[in-house]
Protein backbone atom coordinates (compact mmCIF):
# COMPACT_ATOMS: atom_id res chain seq x y z
CA UNK A 1 0.00 0.00 0.00
CA UNK A 2 1.28 3.45 -0.89
CA UNK A 3 2.55 5.66 1.91
CA UNK A 4 1.10 8.82 0.39
CA UNK A 5 -2.55 9.18 -0.58
CA UNK A 6 -2.41 11.78 -3.33
CA UNK A 7 -3.10 12.39 -6.98
CA UNK A 8 0.44 13.70 -7.42
CA UNK A 9 2.60 11.35 -9.52
CA UNK A 10 4.90 10.11 -6.76
CA UNK A 11 7.13 7.43 -8.25
CA UNK A 12 6.56 3.98 -6.72
CA UNK A 13 10.24 3.62 -5.85
CA UNK A 14 10.18 6.97 -4.02
CA UNK A 15 7.03 6.05 -2.10
CA UNK A 16 8.51 2.64 -1.26
CA UNK A 17 11.74 4.20 0.00
CA UNK A 18 9.83 6.31 2.53
CA UNK A 19 7.91 3.25 3.66
CA UNK A 20 11.17 1.35 4.09
CA UNK A 21 12.80 4.21 5.99
CA UNK A 22 9.86 4.38 8.40
CA UNK A 23 10.27 0.64 9.03
CA UNK A 24 13.96 1.13 9.65
CA UNK A 25 13.23 3.86 12.20
CA UNK A 26 11.20 1.34 14.18
CA UNK A 27 13.93 -1.30 14.06
CA UNK A 28 16.25 -1.87 16.98
CA UNK A 29 19.42 0.05 16.25
CA UNK A 30 22.99 -0.49 17.34
CA UNK A 31 22.62 1.96 20.23
CA UNK A 32 18.98 3.03 20.45
CA UNK A 33 15.92 0.79 20.82
CA UNK A 34 13.11 0.88 18.29
CA UNK A 35 11.02 2.90 20.73
CA UNK A 36 13.86 5.38 21.24
CA UNK A 37 14.42 5.70 17.49
CA UNK A 38 10.72 6.42 16.97
CA UNK A 39 10.96 8.93 19.82
CA UNK A 40 13.85 10.60 17.97
CA UNK A 41 11.64 11.04 14.90
CA UNK A 42 8.85 12.32 17.12
CA UNK A 43 11.21 14.87 18.63
CA UNK A 44 12.26 16.05 15.16
CA UNK A 45 8.58 16.72 14.52
CA UNK A 46 8.28 18.57 17.84
CA UNK A 47 11.29 20.69 16.95
CA UNK A 48 9.92 21.58 13.52
CA UNK A 49 6.37 22.22 14.61
CA UNK A 50 7.02 23.88 17.96
CA UNK A 51 8.01 27.39 18.91
CA UNK A 52 11.21 28.61 17.32
CA UNK A 53 14.18 28.51 19.67
CA UNK A 54 17.30 30.50 18.99
CA UNK A 55 20.41 28.37 18.37
CA UNK A 56 21.73 29.11 21.85
CA UNK A 57 18.48 28.04 23.50
CA UNK A 58 17.94 24.36 24.34
CA UNK A 59 14.55 22.73 24.87
CA UNK A 60 15.84 21.34 28.17
CA UNK A 61 16.18 24.92 29.41
CA UNK A 62 12.58 25.83 28.58
CA UNK A 63 9.92 24.85 31.10
CA UNK A 64 7.37 22.44 29.74
CA UNK A 65 9.03 21.58 26.45
CA UNK A 66 10.24 18.16 27.58
CA UNK A 67 7.96 15.82 29.47
CA UNK A 68 9.25 14.37 32.74
CA UNK A 69 9.01 10.76 31.56
CA UNK A 70 10.60 11.29 28.12
CA UNK A 71 12.22 8.20 26.67
CA UNK A 72 15.31 10.10 25.52
CA UNK A 73 18.03 11.78 27.59
CA UNK A 74 17.83 15.57 27.59
CA UNK A 75 21.19 15.86 25.83
CA UNK A 76 19.78 13.83 22.93
CA UNK A 77 16.67 16.01 22.78
CA UNK A 78 18.75 19.18 22.79
CA UNK A 79 20.87 17.72 19.97
CA UNK A 80 17.81 16.75 17.94
CA UNK A 81 16.35 20.29 18.12
CA UNK A 82 19.63 21.98 17.27
CA UNK A 83 20.45 19.66 14.35
CA UNK A 84 16.90 20.00 13.03
CA UNK A 85 16.49 23.76 13.27
CA UNK A 86 19.98 25.24 13.22
CA UNK A 87 22.37 22.83 11.45
CA UNK A 88 24.50 25.65 10.07
CA UNK A 89 25.43 26.80 13.57
CA UNK A 90 26.93 23.53 14.81
CA UNK A 91 30.50 23.60 16.04
CA UNK A 92 33.04 21.14 17.41
CA UNK A 93 32.56 22.65 20.87
CA UNK A 94 28.82 22.11 20.68
CA UNK A 95 29.35 18.48 19.66
CA UNK A 96 31.79 17.99 22.53
CA UNK A 97 29.26 19.45 24.96
CA UNK A 98 26.61 16.94 23.87
CA UNK A 99 29.03 14.02 24.23
CA UNK A 100 30.16 15.29 27.64
CA UNK A 101 26.54 15.02 28.83
CA UNK A 102 26.68 11.24 28.48
CA UNK A 103 25.82 10.50 24.87
CA UNK A 104 28.03 7.72 23.54
CA UNK A 105 29.87 8.98 20.41
CA UNK A 106 28.61 6.10 18.27
CA UNK A 107 25.09 6.51 19.63
CA UNK A 108 25.33 10.16 18.58
CA UNK A 109 26.16 9.02 15.03
CA UNK A 110 23.07 6.82 14.94
CA UNK A 111 20.97 9.70 16.28
CA UNK A 112 22.29 12.04 13.57
CA UNK A 113 21.34 9.50 10.91
CA UNK A 114 17.76 9.16 12.13
CA UNK A 115 17.35 12.92 12.67
CA UNK A 116 18.65 13.68 9.19
CA UNK A 117 16.38 11.10 7.54
CA UNK A 118 13.32 12.36 9.41
CA UNK A 119 14.06 15.90 8.29
CA UNK A 120 14.21 14.75 4.66
CA UNK A 121 11.12 12.54 4.69
CA UNK A 122 8.92 15.02 6.56
CA UNK A 123 10.11 18.00 4.52
CA UNK A 124 9.05 16.12 1.38
CA UNK A 125 5.54 15.51 2.72
CA UNK A 126 5.16 19.02 4.10
CA UNK A 127 6.24 20.67 0.84
CA UNK A 128 3.63 18.73 -1.11
CA UNK A 129 0.95 19.29 1.57
CA UNK A 130 0.72 15.54 2.26
CA UNK A 131 0.21 13.73 5.54
CA UNK A 132 3.58 12.71 7.02
CA UNK A 133 4.41 9.02 7.07
CA UNK A 134 2.88 7.10 9.94
CA UNK A 135 5.33 5.88 12.54
CA UNK A 136 5.25 2.08 12.86
CA UNK A 137 5.16 0.12 16.08
CA UNK A 138 8.74 -0.17 17.29
CA UNK A 139 10.65 -3.38 17.70
CA UNK A 140 10.83 -4.52 21.31
CA UNK A 141 14.35 -5.98 21.10
CA UNK A 142 17.07 -4.20 23.04
CA UNK A 143 20.10 -2.79 21.20
CA UNK A 144 23.45 -4.48 21.78
CA UNK A 145 25.31 -1.22 22.39
CA UNK A 146 28.65 -2.78 21.49
CA UNK A 147 31.49 -0.36 20.85
CA UNK A 148 33.39 -1.00 17.63
CA UNK A 149 37.10 -0.62 18.36
CA UNK A 150 37.87 -0.23 14.67
CA UNK A 151 36.10 3.13 14.43
CA UNK A 152 38.13 6.11 15.56
CA UNK A 153 37.97 9.88 15.52
CA UNK A 154 40.26 10.95 12.69
CA UNK A 155 38.82 13.27 10.05
CA UNK A 156 35.39 14.11 11.51
CA UNK A 157 34.20 15.07 15.02
CA UNK A 158 32.60 11.65 15.20
CA UNK A 159 34.31 8.25 15.04
CA UNK A 160 34.43 6.81 11.53
CA UNK A 161 35.49 3.57 9.88
CA UNK A 162 38.26 3.27 7.34
CA UNK A 163 36.10 3.54 4.22
CA UNK A 164 36.65 5.16 0.85
CA UNK A 165 34.41 7.74 -0.75
CA UNK A 166 33.25 11.29 -0.06
CA UNK A 167 33.60 12.43 3.54
CA UNK A 168 29.84 12.93 3.90
CA UNK A 169 29.33 9.23 3.14
CA UNK A 170 32.06 8.35 5.63
CA UNK A 171 30.37 10.50 8.31
CA UNK A 172 27.94 7.80 9.49
CA UNK A 173 30.26 4.85 8.87
CA UNK A 174 30.46 4.00 12.59
CA UNK A 175 26.87 2.80 12.22
CA UNK A 176 26.62 1.00 8.85
CA UNK A 177 22.83 0.60 9.16
CA UNK A 178 22.49 4.39 8.94
CA UNK A 179 24.78 4.56 5.92
CA UNK A 180 22.45 2.08 4.23
CA UNK A 181 19.40 4.17 5.16
CA UNK A 182 21.06 7.31 3.81
CA UNK A 183 21.89 5.51 0.55
CA UNK A 184 18.36 4.17 0.28
CA UNK A 185 16.85 7.65 0.58
CA UNK A 186 19.42 9.35 -1.60
CA UNK A 187 18.95 6.82 -4.38
CA UNK A 188 15.22 7.53 -4.50
CA UNK A 189 15.30 11.28 -3.85
CA UNK A 190 18.55 12.38 -5.48
CA UNK A 191 20.68 9.86 -7.33
CA UNK A 192 22.62 6.68 -6.77
CA UNK A 193 25.60 7.69 -4.67
CA UNK A 194 27.84 5.68 -7.00
CA UNK A 195 26.75 7.96 -9.85
CA UNK A 196 27.64 11.11 -7.95
CA UNK A 197 30.76 11.76 -9.98
CA UNK A 198 30.68 8.85 -12.43
CA UNK A 199 27.76 10.22 -14.45
CA UNK A 200 27.39 13.98 -14.61
CA UNK A 201 25.02 14.25 -17.55
CA UNK A 202 22.17 11.71 -17.39
CA UNK A 203 18.68 12.92 -16.55
CA UNK A 204 17.31 11.92 -13.17
CA UNK A 205 13.67 10.96 -13.58
CA UNK A 206 11.90 14.13 -14.83
CA UNK A 207 14.84 16.46 -14.09
CA UNK A 208 18.05 17.17 -15.97
CA UNK A 209 21.23 16.60 -13.99
CA UNK A 210 21.85 20.33 -13.98
CA UNK A 211 18.40 21.02 -12.54
CA UNK A 212 19.12 18.41 -9.87
CA UNK A 213 22.39 20.07 -8.94
CA UNK A 214 20.87 23.56 -8.84
CA UNK A 215 18.20 22.33 -6.44
CA UNK A 216 20.83 20.55 -4.33
CA UNK A 217 23.11 23.58 -4.22
CA UNK A 218 20.32 26.09 -3.55
CA UNK A 219 18.97 23.95 -0.71
CA UNK A 220 22.43 23.48 0.79
CA UNK A 221 23.02 27.21 0.65
CA UNK A 222 19.69 27.99 2.31
CA UNK A 223 20.70 25.60 5.07
CA UNK A 224 24.06 27.40 5.30
CA UNK A 225 26.00 24.19 4.71
CA UNK A 226 29.54 24.89 3.60
CA UNK A 227 30.36 21.27 2.78
CA UNK B 1 31.92 16.46 -22.10
CA UNK B 2 30.85 18.75 -24.91
CA UNK B 3 28.47 21.50 -23.88
CA UNK B 4 27.05 23.99 -26.35
CA UNK B 5 25.50 26.20 -23.71
CA UNK B 6 26.61 28.25 -20.76
CA UNK B 7 25.47 28.03 -17.21
CA UNK B 8 26.12 30.28 -14.25
CA UNK B 9 25.55 30.15 -10.51
CA UNK B 10 22.63 32.61 -10.58
CA UNK B 11 19.93 30.14 -9.59
CA UNK B 12 21.98 28.98 -6.61
CA UNK B 13 22.24 32.55 -5.40
CA UNK B 14 18.48 33.00 -5.32
CA UNK B 15 15.35 32.94 -7.46
CA UNK B 16 15.45 36.70 -7.94
CA UNK B 17 18.65 36.54 -9.96
CA UNK B 18 17.70 34.40 -12.93
CA UNK B 19 17.74 30.93 -14.45
CA UNK B 20 21.51 30.76 -14.80
CA UNK B 21 21.11 29.03 -18.15
CA UNK B 22 19.19 26.14 -16.59
CA UNK B 23 15.65 25.36 -17.68
CA UNK B 24 13.25 26.68 -15.01
CA UNK B 25 16.28 27.49 -12.84
CA UNK B 26 14.69 30.49 -11.10
CA UNK B 27 11.40 28.68 -10.57
CA UNK B 28 13.13 25.65 -9.04
CA UNK B 29 15.15 27.98 -6.85
CA UNK B 30 11.88 29.62 -5.73
CA UNK B 31 10.53 26.18 -4.86
CA UNK B 32 13.60 25.53 -2.69
CA UNK B 33 13.11 28.85 -0.93
CA UNK B 34 9.43 28.13 -0.25
CA UNK B 35 10.35 24.73 1.19
CA UNK B 36 12.95 26.33 3.43
CA UNK B 37 10.80 29.16 4.76
CA UNK B 38 7.69 26.96 4.98
CA UNK B 39 5.18 29.70 4.30
CA UNK B 40 2.00 27.82 3.29
CA UNK B 41 0.82 30.46 0.82
CA UNK B 42 4.23 30.74 -0.80
CA UNK B 43 4.44 26.96 -1.06
CA UNK B 44 0.97 26.63 -2.59
CA UNK B 45 1.73 29.34 -5.10
CA UNK B 46 5.04 27.88 -6.26
CA UNK B 47 3.60 24.34 -6.42
CA UNK B 48 0.92 25.64 -8.81
CA UNK B 49 3.51 27.47 -10.87
CA UNK B 50 5.79 24.45 -11.18
CA UNK B 51 2.89 22.20 -12.21
CA UNK B 52 1.72 24.74 -14.78
CA UNK B 53 5.14 25.42 -16.28
CA UNK B 54 6.98 22.12 -15.90
CA UNK B 55 4.46 19.49 -14.82
CA UNK B 56 3.56 17.55 -11.70
CA UNK B 57 6.35 15.00 -12.14
CA UNK B 58 8.91 17.78 -12.05
CA UNK B 59 7.30 19.17 -8.91
CA UNK B 60 7.51 15.82 -7.10
CA UNK B 61 11.04 15.06 -8.23
CA UNK B 62 12.28 18.56 -7.42
CA UNK B 63 10.76 18.45 -3.94
CA UNK B 64 12.39 15.05 -3.42
CA UNK B 65 15.83 16.36 -4.39
CA UNK B 66 15.54 19.40 -2.16
CA UNK B 67 14.25 17.28 0.74
CA UNK B 68 17.25 14.99 0.35
CA UNK B 69 19.53 17.91 1.14
CA UNK B 70 17.80 18.46 4.48
CA UNK B 71 19.34 15.08 5.24
CA UNK B 72 22.76 15.57 3.69
CA UNK B 73 23.35 19.03 5.17
CA UNK B 74 22.48 17.79 8.66
CA UNK B 75 24.76 14.77 8.33
CA UNK B 76 27.63 16.97 7.15
CA UNK B 77 27.15 19.70 9.75
CA UNK B 78 26.37 17.48 12.74
CA UNK B 79 29.39 15.23 12.22
CA UNK B 80 32.02 17.86 11.44
CA UNK B 81 32.48 16.54 7.93
CA UNK B 82 35.55 18.16 6.38
CA UNK B 83 35.84 19.11 2.73
CA UNK B 84 37.13 16.22 0.66
CA UNK B 85 40.79 16.12 -0.20
CA UNK B 86 41.24 17.44 -3.69
CA UNK B 87 38.20 19.70 -3.61
CA UNK B 88 39.51 22.49 -1.39
CA UNK B 89 41.65 24.32 -3.97
CA UNK B 90 39.49 23.67 -7.07
CA UNK B 91 36.37 24.97 -5.31
CA UNK B 92 37.82 28.29 -4.12
CA UNK B 93 36.34 30.28 -6.99
CA UNK B 94 32.99 28.50 -6.89
CA UNK B 95 32.68 29.03 -3.15
CA UNK B 96 33.30 32.72 -3.63
CA UNK B 97 30.78 32.93 -6.47
CA UNK B 98 27.97 31.19 -4.62
CA UNK B 99 28.68 33.12 -1.43
CA UNK B 100 29.18 30.41 1.18
CA UNK B 101 32.42 31.66 2.70
CA UNK B 102 30.73 33.48 5.56
CA UNK B 103 28.92 30.41 6.87
CA UNK B 104 29.71 29.18 10.39
CA UNK B 105 30.03 25.70 8.92
CA UNK B 106 32.95 26.89 6.79
CA UNK B 107 35.17 27.11 9.84
CA UNK B 108 34.19 23.61 10.84
CA UNK B 109 34.45 22.03 7.39
CA UNK B 110 37.94 23.41 6.88
CA UNK B 111 39.25 22.68 10.35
Amino acid sequence: MAVYATELPIRPDLDASHSEIASRWATTGSWWSGAERIAIVGEVRQARDGDDLAPWESPSQVDGLITDNHLLPTAAIDAIWRITNHPGTLTADWHASIISRGINPEAYVELVGVVAQANAVDRFADALNLARVDLPEPSSAEPQRLADKSVVVSSHWVPTAQVKGPNVIKALSAVPFEVDSMSLLSSAQYLQLGDLLADLVSDQNSLTRMQVEVIAARTSKLNECFY
Amino acid sequence: MNQDFQISFEAIDGSHVGDGGIEHGALLSRLCEAMFYEDPDQLASVRDDVIEVAGAKVLVDAVAVSANFYMMTRIADATGTPLDAGTVEPSVEIRELVGVNNFTSRREAQA
